[in-house]
């Protein structure tokens, strides 16, 4: 699978990853889909949170060696 | 007999997951850390922070420099001796203990741009912490528990810090996005199909905290109690991801009703537990409130306010990070133990000495409407607390998206 956009928020701690998804959506075409990379554990619970909250699609979630690439598509 | 497929877990293989599979919801993990500063007070005194993160800076100072800072008017107290300090190593153990036990820890480098933003962030929950005399657990998540009333005017200044740094953090996102990219690494982090090592070690790192606690018997049961809770406590926080600055922030910005609820579950516990303990005599009942009220209340609370949300973690938060192997949030740790002698010597000082007696008073509601009205008013300002969270959750009315 492959994002429309990469959000590289590899390294980064609450609230970033989350914040910068929220803005980054802002500006995104509905049905396109973010790729976000992230190394906090916090957003593997934050982020299908957020989806679920704010009725964005999270298409996959993939373990990577350091962390977790999260597939969301703006509806 | 149908086959399904599916090997049966050990019983250990699933005590191990209850513990670690997942995070445990954040009302949990307030519930656990409220009957631990019950349990805290009846040792000594209840939780707190700050105390502890100036006593490190301090000593750090007076032994490099030869400055000589004290503490609250008397010596300065050795790191190893001040349970508060004791309390604030045990729980960064406990935290990288348990971080190491769910295969969570790694050493987790940000863009430099985001370590800046925890030393400065740092700095400014110090004077914030001086000026307020507390912070989040002083006047905040103890101090509510005590029926301060310095507290719910600290409280309300977090509030308005954190709404200011949220403007600021949106700002900074969209118009300098450069601030939090860049160069990033990661270092012994567990992932597909590596660092099956970190359970072992977690539990290495928190029998260790064990030890610590015990080798303390010898000089005082009371250092030995503080760190056991202290190594609770961090296992407690990195479980449940338990964080007072998303409980006051989360309403600004995503919404999300749990970490406010969280606090709210542990406040409630440990009122009860304080008033009981306050009731009876058992300690005395002037503990955790602090003469604050109101002006240095408001404007600490507001420093502190804006400093743990640009850092990502008030005290408690940046020790559990810190020990889940966060490095921006050892750089807020380093920003608040340097800055707290010196903002102590030479704005908190000077500050208290000009302001006039009336608005650096000690106001614990009972003596004004006696225990029974004041746990009604606390329960009632926790219901209105609560009610507002999960409409704005719903509504979305002062959220940011």
């Amino acid at each position: 699978m492959q994002g429309d956009q990469i959000l590289d928020c590899k390294g980064l701690s609450c609230p970033m990853p989350i914040m910068k998804l929220a803005i980054a959506m802002k500006k995104l075409d509905t049905g396109k889909v973010i790729e976000l990379l992230g190394t906090d554990p916090g957003s593997k619970e934050d982020v299908p949170a957020w989806c679920d909250r704010t009725g964005n699609s999270l298409l996959e979630v993939v373990e990577e060696d350091d962390g977790f690439t999260f597939f969301i598509r703006k509806e | 007999m149908a086959e399904t497929g599916l090997k049966k877990k050990g019983i250990l293989a699933e005590l191990y997951g209850i513990f670690f599979s997942k995070s445990w919801p954040m009302w949990v993990g307030g519930i656990l850390l409220g009957v631990g500063n019950i349990l805290l007070f009846l040792v000594l005194k209840p939780w707190g922070a700050s105390g502890g993160i100036y006593v490190w800076g301090a000593n750090l100072f007076n032994s490099v420099f030869g400055t000589g800072f004290g503490f609250k008017g008397g010596p300065l107290p050795p790191v190893g001796m001040f349970p508060y300090s004791i309390i604030c190593f045990l729980l960064l153990l406990g935290a990288m203990g348990a971080a190491l036990m769910a295969k969570q820890f790694a050493f987790r480098f940000p863009p430099v741009g985001e370590l800046l933003k925890g030393l400065i962030g740092g700095v400014i929950m110090g004077i914030g912490a001086v000026v307020g005399k507390s912070c989040t657990l002083g006047g905040f998540f103890s101090g509510m528990a005590a029926l301060s009333m310095g507290a719910v005017v600290f409280t309300i200044g977090l509030g308005i810090g954190t709404w200011i740094a949220v403007k600021y953090l949106i700002f900074e996102i969209t118009k300098f996005p450069k601030v939090s990219s860049g160069k990033t690494a990661s270092l012994l982090g567990a992932g597909k199909g590596k660092g099956s090592w970190q359970p072992y070690v977690g539990a290495l790192v928190l029998i260790w905290g064990l030890v610590i606690a015990f080798k303390y018997t010898d000089s005082s049961s009371v250092r030995a109690w503080y760190a056991a809770i202290g190594l609770f406590f961090g296992f407690v926080c990195q479980r449940s991801r338990f964080c007072l600055v998303r409980a006051l922030r989360e309403p600004f910005t995503s919404g999300d009703s749990k970490p406010a609820v969280g606090a709210i579950a542990g406040i409630l516990v440990a009122m009860f537990g304080f008033t009981v303990i306050k009731f009876m005599g058992i300690r005395g009942d002037m503990l955790w409130v602090w003469p604050h009220f109101w002006l240095p209340a408001i404007i600490g609370g507001i420093i502190f306010g804006v400093g743990m949300t640009i850092s990502g973690g008030c005290i408690v938060g940046s020790l559990w990070r810190a020990g889940e192997g966060h490095i921006k949030l050892y750089f807020a740790l380093i920003g608040a133990a340097l800055t707290m002698p010196f903002a102590t010597k030479y704005i908190a000082a000077p500050l208290y000495a000009a302001l006039p007696a009336s608005m650096q008073t000690k106001v614990f509601l009972p003596n004004y409407v006696g225990y029974g009205a004041s746990v009604g008013i606390f329960v009632l300002f926790l219901l209105v607390w609560y009610y507002l969270v999960k409409w704005n959750e719903r509504t979305g009315k002062f959220s940011a998206y």
